[in-house]
């Protein structure tokens, strides 16, 4: 038996980030409700962007304590708390510093592009970020199914939440409600599942499930199978990889847009966090057995990766809405970052984080500037269709050039941060000997560009309805443009990054549960 | 012994890029400015490279060289840098004061042009590329600025893109320095695989070849060593591929006197002499290039006698000097070559740029309707002349101290190389004098009011001039100083006597025959042509070799494109067609999943799952 292991003072330091964010969202709610209505909301947006930066200010400090940014050879740079149910490490700490910084990125340039008219409640737009991004840090931090699933609810309802904030449109509403149901069944996947490895290992805990596990596959093979597919398939659902996909198009379109890119970005990166975390420990390691339980779970997690590249690929070509074809393009991306993980850890291919983190990273920064792009410009055409879009660069030459840089990273062309991304991950199937699933990759690829040439297309050679320049809220510009920038950068120096990450993390200490 | 300047060598090629970069991004909004921009770069390039040369001339500097790492794929590194020698110190002040000249002159002949900043734009990243490919310390990096300055002498031969000729021939010149071009890239592919550490280096080039002969067999070396000529002679208009460099004339006339006579096409020459380390190493690579370019020497000569368009002439008589300068080096005389390559810069530009003030003057190209424009444009006339005289070999004026050079090497080595050359000569001399005296001399046209062109054309004339009369006395029989400033050989010829009086007499016999010709009238024009009228349709349809190629090559290639075409249509297009239809359908799928109805996407994930349980997991368990 485990002792019960309670909270210290002294946690307190480890826990900072997560105290800082809960301590933020509880006093920004209570600001909204003591704030007279006339004050603008905005100012609780700032605030917002306070907590966030505040956090991962936490998150640096706390891994430069650690170690884990000088010193790669010493003992393990991590922290263990409660039991081992919470782990402070170079996994959790790294993916806590991307989600920080896409929900920053995205509160500030809704700042000022929100309108009252569209979202009538958007301090808790704003502060409702908060929650929504503990919980995805909860996930990436977290070594206990509970404390997973925690994380996973506290992100989930709230983002149902942030999707309903425009209460006046029927399409968010529609959207919030699909996609309560599509969040139940997912969480009722994933809760049936691990209910079934408690019910065989008699724990919770990872490290502990993945220890019981060789003598569980003996007893009840087919009951571990059953429970790791089902989670399978709630993560699926969770990450939109084809055929659990269908939700993804109308919350993205029905979501306001700030809320969109969250979902796109932290929403499915925590997913990831999640997967990663169970997964590796638990499908991929079982000791004891000839493994051919982790082959299969491997070989599912592979099918539905292509499954959602194809599916998301060509589903994007037929789409005439820009939301609902970033929300296909987002659904081919999950399957792209799903891959590095299908590839077997056991044989040569150990850098499959570093690559899943590079294309995470430019991931991020091309969602989150493409949706900015695309707010302005729907705001201003009043309809998010493709035609929205015609004659930009003639209203607006250098949004036009931005967007341009962002859908040539998203199509993985040269020289950004999607076309190493899509590089690296391809390499790693070739040296994992995956042959199929790079083909895979490389077909959907060249097939993608027909998807955001369409869009580059429209900005050049049509002629809109209007001439008039469109203008650009500060914020928003300011974001695009780091956006596109960080992109090309991302494409200018890849090696260096992705050699920082690999030198940052590592794979027994950082992610495994098990020692030696 | 410093090497200040050459340290900074990397600026010469710098300055031109830059106007390059200026003139592209501020557009046409330039105009006369924009060409004062391209000029002062060059000029600025021209002032540091004669400071190079000067400090070169005061000591024996070391070469210097100056390379970086650039790129690096596991554990193959690559190279690039430059290096200065007295080689390419010649070269580079040759490129920039002819380019210093032309940009010049060109600011009166393209006055009117209205793309006239797009056109220095064009020049001055010609001048950086060719200024980078001499300054490379590595094959690959000569490679790469060998296909730039190729893409620039596209562009600019094709400048005047209305005209289908112009077009044609930007296109023809394209594509057949491509061949040549394709057998110096499969040099380069067997020099990396075959050279220890892949070095592409010229100095462990050098090394490999010359003090460490065997290390590459002699058949490898020899291969390599003809592929890296067929590059030479696609650039450097040597027979089969000459094609080309005639039909270039289409581009503007300044171009043709800057790339077309004295420096791009010159690159092939400057190649063979920078690899000649390689060529040394194989007898059949040297006896090769010596024929190839003796009998492109007196093969152009002929050509060049019975052409009528002012350019064609001079660009055949081109042609035949490069050929000369590869006669030079096949027997091995570098010095001959690049001697010559020296002095010809100057006359041809010279030539060339004369030529162009001519046709600025009265608006045509072809020497049968003009006569008598010595009196109306007298600068151009003198100094027309003084480059004819140089190009004809006559003492003491340049062009006939570095045919001397070649002459004399070529009798040492091969008697009957020398003979040929000779030969030629008289014919160069000939044309030359038919040149001249149609064009100044005889009756002025009715109708033709030709004047003198203003002074931006008439000072690089001038210049041009004096420099083609006195650069021959850097090397002659009696001083070997030039021969051992470039390669270090204390004297590499020596005074033939008989050499001499043959070359004088030669050129001296063409001028006074042409004179007979078309001065004084006591030889019949058509003396040949009544008699052999077959020879001269010959020459003046240029031995057919065009209508062959068009036969052997460009015919059987259309074919076959039409051939490829039909796979295309049918076979490609039919699968892309294929695959197209395969994701639209998968699309179409994924449409008619996203009903709106969410009930619908729970019992898809709900299917979903059941179906990868048992497809993946049930199998296991049949």
């Amino acid at each position: 038996m485990v002792s019960v292991q309670t909270l210290t003072w002294s946690d307190a330091w480890y826990l900072a980030p997560e105290i800082v964010l809960s301590a933020f969202a509880i006093l920004l709610a209570l600001l909204d409700l003591i704030l007279p209505k006339r004050v603008n909301r905005n100012i609780i947006g700032w605030l917002t962007l306070a907590g966030l930066l505040v956090a991962a200010a936490f998150v640096v400090s706390l891994m430069v304590s650690l170690g884990g940014l000088t010193d790669t050879d010493s003992a393990p740079s991590t922290h263990s708390l409660l039991a081992g149910s919470y782990r402070i490490d170079d996994f959790g700490n790294l993916l806590k510093l991307v989600f920080l910084g896409s929900a920053a990125f995205i509160v500030f340039f809704s700042l000022g592009t929100v309108r009252d008219e569209d979202v009538p409640i958007k301090a808790e737009l704003y502060y409702l970020i908060l929650p929504a991004v503990l919980g995805a840090m909860v996930m990436s931090s977290s070594g206990d199914l509970i404390t997973l699933f925690v994380g996973l609810e506290l992100l989930s309802i709230t983002s149902y939440i942030l999707v309903a904030t425009r209460k006046r449109s029927r399409l968010s509403s529609e959207a919030a409600f699909k996609y309560v149901v599509s969040g139940g069944v997912a969480s009722a996947f994933i809760l049936y599942g691990m209910s079934f490895l408690y019910g065989l290992t008699g724990s919770t805990n990872v490290g502990e499930i993945a220890q019981r596990l060789g003598t569980a596959v003996e007893s009840a093979e087919a009951l571990v199978y059953i429970s790791f597919f089902l989670m399978i398939a709630g993560f699926a659902v969770k990450l939109a990889l084809a055929p659990f996909h269908a939700w993804a198009a109308d919350v993205y379109q029905g979501a306001p847009a700030p809320v969109t890119a969250f979902l796109a970005v932290v929403a499915k990166g925590a997913a990831f966090a999640m997967l990663y975390r169970i997964m590796i420990n638990t499908a991929f390691l079982i000791p004891g057995t000839d493994s051919l339980i982790s082959k299969d779970v491997v070989l599912g997690l592979s099918v539905l990766a292509a499954a959602a590249m194809i599916v998301g690929t060509a589903g994007a070509l037929r789409q005439r809405n820009v939301k609902r074809l970033l929300a296909l393009s987002g659904v081919a991306n999950a399957g792209i970052l799903l891959t590095p993980l299908t590839l077997n850890l056991t044989q040569v291919h150990a850098s499959m984080f570093a690559e899943f983190l590079f294309f995470l990273i430019a991931y991020a920064f091309m969602n989150i500037g493409a949706f900015s792009v695309l707010t302005m410009v729907s705001k201003d055409a009043g309809n998010e269709t493709l035609s929205g879009f015609a004659g930009l660069y003639h209203r607006a030459p250098w949004t036009a050039v931005a967007m341009t840089i962002l859908l040539c990273s998203l199509a993985g062309l040269p020289v950004t941060g999607g076309f190493f991304g899509k590089l690296f991950i391809l390499f790693g199937t070739i040296q994992s000997q995956v042959y199929w699933l790079g083909a895979i990759l490389l077909a959907t690829t060249v097939v993608s560009y027909a998807v955001y040439f369409s869009l580059i297309r429209q900005m050049y050679m049509r002629s809109g309805s209007t001439d008039s320049s469109l203008r650009l809220t500060l914020p928003a510009a300011v974001t695009i443009w780091v956006c596109a920038i960080a992109t090309l950068g991302l494409g200018f120096f890849p090696v260096p990054i992705l050699e920082g990450i690999k030198e940052i993390f590592a794979i027994p200490t950082d992610l495994l549960f098990l020692q030696g | 012994m410093s090497t200040f300047f050459a340290e900074h060598a990397w600026l010469v090629p710098v300055f031109p890029f830059a106007a390059f970069a200026i003139l592209t991004a501020m557009g046409k909004g330039l105009k006369r400015t924009g060409a004062w921009i391209g000029t002062i770069a060059t000029f600025a390039s021209f002032v540091l490279s004669l400071c190079i040369a000067a400090e070169r001339l005061a000591g024996n500097s070391p070469d210097y060289s100056n390379q970086f790492e650039w790129i690096q794929v596991g554990s193959l590194q690559l190279h690039a840098g430059f290096e200065v020698t007295n080689l390419s110190t010649l070269m580079l002040v040759v490129v920039t004061l002819v380019g210093f000249l032309v940009n010049l002159y060109s600011q009166g002949y393209m006055k009117n042009d209205e793309r006239i900043s797009t056109f220095f734009a064009y020049v001055a990243l010609f001048t950086s590329s060719m200024l980078a490919l001499v300054l490379s310390d590595n094959l690959l990096t000569f490679y790469i600025f060998w296909e730039l300055v190729g893409v620039c002498s596209f562009l600019l031969v094709g400048f005047w893109y209305q005209k289908p000729e112009a077009k044609a021939a930007a296109k023809k010149a394209f594509i057949v320095t491509r061949i040549g071009d394709l057998g110096l890239l499969i040099a380069l592919l067997l020099l990396f695989w075959y050279m220890p550490g892949h070095a592409l280096d010229f100095t462990a080039l050098h090394n490999v070849f010359d003090t460490q002969s065997g290390t590459i067999s002699e058949g490898i070396t020899t291969l390599i060593a003809l592929l890296i000529f067929l590059g030479a002679v696609g650039k450097s208009g040597q027979f089969p591929l000459h094609v080309w460099l005639p039909d270039a004339m289409e581009g503007p006339t300044p171009i043709s006197a800057l790339i077309h006579a004295a420096t791009m096409v010159a690159a092939g020459v400057f190649l063979v002499a920078r690899t000649f380390d390689i060529f040394e190493a194989s007898q059949v690579a040297m006896t090769t290039v010596a024929i190839i370019g003796a009998f492109t020497a007196i093969f152009a000569a002929t050509i060049g006698l019975a052409q009528n368009d002012i350019k064609r002439i001079l660009a055949y008589s081109t042609v035949s000097q490069l050929g000369y300068m590869m006669l030079a080096l096949g027997v091995g005389s570098v010095t001959g070559a690049m001697f010559h390559l020296f002095t010809h810069a100057f006359f041809k530009a010279l030539l060339f740029l004369g030529a162009g003030s001519v046709i600025h003057s009265v608006h045509t190209q072809d020497i049968r309707e003009m006569g008598g424009l010595g009196k109306k444009m007298k600068i151009t006339a003198w100094t027309f002349g003084l480059g004819a005289l140089a190009l004809s070999g006559i003492p003491p004026f340049s062009g006939f101290w570095s045919k001397d050079a070649i002459l004399t090497a070529a009798l040492d080595d091969q008697p009957i190389l020398f003979i040929v050359g000779a030969i030629a000569a008289f014919f160069t001399a000939l044309y030359m004098a038919r040149l001249y005296f149609l064009v100044f001399m005889g009756k002025p046209r009715e109708g033709q009011h030709a004047k003198e062109s203003p002074s931006v054309m008439t000072i690089p004339l001038i210049v041009l001039a004096i420099l083609a009369t006195v650069s021959g006395f850097v090397e002659t029989p009696f001083n070997g100083w030039f021969g051992h400033w470039l390669t270090g050989d204390e004297t590499e010829h020596g005074a033939s006597g008989l050499v001499m009086v043959v070359s004088a007499a030669v050129g001296l016999l063409g001028l006074y025959i042409g004179w007979l010709m078309y001065v004084k009238g006591s030889i019949r024009r058509d003396a040949v042509s009544s008699r052999a009228p077959g020879l001269v349709t010959l020459l003046e349809r240029k031995y057919y070799i065009d209508e062959l190629y068009h036969w052997l090559f460009v015919k059987p290639l259309h074919g076959l494109g039409k051939a490829l075409e039909l796979f295309d249509e049918y076979v490609v297009d039919g699968i892309v067609r294929l695959s197209g239809y395969t994701v639209s359908g998968i699309g179409r799928l994924n449409s008619r999943l996203q009903n709106g109805q969410v009930q619908a996407y729970a019992l898809t994930a709900l299917i979903g799952i059941v179906i990868l349980i048992l497809a993946i997991a049930g199998r296991r368990f049949w």
